[in-house]
């Protein structure tokens, strides 16, 4: 890294992390800590109030991070059911069919689903799928699939084709190709997918809060909506941000689970290297 | 065997559209015998040995291997094996998972896939690798461990598909004779690509030259070298490139540099442009009334000041100047 650019780097890491840490820190102090002022203001007011009031609420918080985990889960599993074969499929069409396909998946992937909400809830009141935890999963894998299967059609064709070919000639029938050759060589990019399609699921709001409505059944956006509103007359800074840190956990965990497989660059050495 | 024994193609044809990569092409090879398919980028070399891999369908003709019609058969029911132009190793597993997966996808039982798999690394020299990934390997190891899954196969047919171009000159060298010889002993037919003439003819038993989709000539590289069949063929094999006679009467005359001779008089006068000099030999660069002319001659031979040239008329080539085929 070149000297010039560390500062940069800093800038840019306190811009995104700043935000994070002020939360962290609000929900580690009791709300009158958080309006005092002077230079012993720092020494007093530390609490972990703020989690036991989330974490013993009415459904327990731990409830909602389960709920958003299945559905996540489930969003990410059905996405990438279906977009590794689409994917495949649509990396072995002709170029001009290719490129027609891959046009009409861009558009759909850049359209606002904020515009499909009032839709796809008539669609859940018709097929009785409100108040279904997994049921989200369903709009939410449409909606990721779009933007999946491009994103695992470009891994596919930075692939070596004579590879497959090699696989071919083995013998291997498709799925044992997909299995044994080329989707390990794709995780990197399947995992990168997975937690973009997981993030969306995790984060996702006008749907949620439009499908559920039983208390025991919200994911964490909407829940977090409702700990922000919970009161009148205060809003609880201190649990709403004890709330986002929890529900940011997750996540981190994941990242970090999978940094290895996103960052690391597998099919070097497939060719002459 | 039997008369039908070794590969067959018919008419072999291959159409992309509007385009014809490979227009019917007849070939045969013995078992035991080494082809090279010789030619220029896009004359369809690849094409063919595609076909006969099963990668890609023929649009016409036949493929017969051993006297069974394979022409439509699946790549992988073919018992053909090919050593790719990459390698095409998979860069994720081992060389013995490189070299298991396809036994154990085709069934064969653990005891016999690691036996089977020892033989063939002792007979490549590659113990000691087992557990490398491809990325860790050289270049020629790598060629090596391609090589060992194809022969893994027990293939009926072997390809190659430019199996040196990979490799610094050096190490071609080296490894050209080891190839041959091993893929001697296999006993299949062994087709190989190439668009380099040298490595045609020092892996291959007979050399098939192709131009835009059509063969033009099959034959030991003698006989395409002192014998082309045609215009392309002639000026296609030899370094330094065959010597073009100005065309007289519809005929194009050709002789090969190192055919022509200096001589004291009697000759054909000509005036020295550019002297290389190559060690053994020297490649003079000489300006004719008949065009420009190469000749390689010893690196001893004194130059006088009147230079004249001269060949012997067995040594020239004579082809019709519209289609280039040789005249006898």
């Amino acid at each position: 890294m070149s000297r010039t650019s560390l500062p940069l780097l800093l800038a840019a890491l306190g811009w995104s992390l700043m935000p994070l840490l002020w939360q962290l820190l609000t929900s580690l102090r009791t709300a009158e800590a958080l309006v005092l002022q002077g230079a012993g203001a720092w020494l007093q007011g530390w609490t972990l109030d703020n989690y036991r009031l989330v974490l013993q609420g009415d459904p327990p918080f731990w409830r909602y991070l389960l709920n958003s985990s299945l559905v996540g889960a489930a969003s990410t599993g059905l996405t990438l059911l279906l977009a590794i074969p689409a994917a495949y499929g649509l990396q072995r069409q002709r170029p001009a069919l290719r490129g027609a396909l891959s046009l009409a998946l861009l558009a759909a992937a850049m359209f606002p689903y904020v515009l499909l909400f009032l839709a796809l809830l008539e669609l859940a009141r018709a097929l009785g799928w409100g108040n279904q935890l997994l049921a989200l999963a369903l709009p939410y894998a449409g909606l990721s699939l779009p933007l999946a299967v491009l994103l695992l059609r470009a891994a596919f064709a930075d692939l070596p084709e004579e590879l497959e070919d090699a696989a071919r000639l083995e013998g291997l029938n498709l799925w044992q190709r997909l299995r044994r050759v080329l989707l390990p060589l794709l995780a990197p990019a399947i995992a990168s997918t997975a937690i973009l399609v997981f993030l969306f699921s995790w984060n996702e709001y006008p749907i949620a809060l439009t499908w559920i409505s039983r208390a025991d059944l919200l994911t964490l956006p909407v829940a977090m909506a409702r700990i922000a509103g919970s009161s009148v007359y205060a809003v609880p800074y201190g649990a709403f941000a004890a709330a986002t840190v929890l529900g940011a956990l997750p996540l981190l965990a994941l990242v970090l689970v999978f940094q290895r497989q996103i960052v690391s660059g597998l099919t070097q050495g497939a060719v002459k290297g | 065997m039997s008369h039908t024994a070794g590969l067959h193609c018919e008419q072999l044809t291959r159409r992309v559209g509007e385009r014809c990569l490979l227009d019917r092409l007849n070939l045969a090879v013995e078992p035991g015998e080494s082809l090279a398919l010789l030619g220029p980028s896009g004359c369809g070399k690849t094409t063919t040995l595609r076909l006969l891999a099963g990668l890609d369908p023929a649009s016409g003709g036949r493929i017969r291997l051993d006297g069974d019609d394979i022409t439509t058969r699946p790549a992988g029911q073919r018992q053909v094996a090919m050593v790719f132009q990459s390698y095409a190793l998979y860069p994720h597993l081992s060389v013995v998972a490189n070299l298991e997966l396809g036994l154990e996808v085709r069934g064969v039982p653990a005891a016999e896939r690691r036996r089977r798999i020892a033989e063939v690394l002792a007979l490549l020299q590659l113990e000691g690798l087992e557990l490398r990934r491809p990325a860790q390997l050289s270049g020629g190891q790598r060629q090596r461990v391609a090589l060992a899954r194809a022969l893994l196969r027990q293939p009926r047919l072997m390809l190659l598909d430019e199996p040196m171009s990979n490799l610094d000159a050096q190490l071609r060298d080296q490894l050209r004779p080891e190839l041959r010889a091993l893929l001697q002993r296999a006993g299949h037919p062994v087709i190989h690509v190439t668009h380099d003439q040298q490595e045609a003819m020092g892996l291959a038993d007979r050399i098939a030259v192709l131009d835009g989709g059509v063969l033009q000539q099959v034959g030991t590289p003698q006989e395409l070298y002192h014998r082309p069949a045609n215009l392309f063929v002639a000026r296609f094999l030899g370094r330094p490139g065959i010597n073009l006679l100005r065309p007289e009467a519809g005929v194009q005359r050709a002789v090969r540099p190192e055919h022509l001779q200096l001589v004291p008089d009697g000759g054909l006068p000509v005036r020295l442009q550019q002297r290389e000099w190559q060690g053994a030999q020297q490649l003079l660069r000489l300006e004719s009334d008949l065009g420009l002319l190469l000749l390689l001659c010893d690196a001893a031979q004194p130059l006088g000041d009147a230079l004249q040239v001269q060949w012997r008329a067995e040594d020239e080539l004579r082809f019709d100047g519209s289609s280039g085929q040789r005249l006898e």
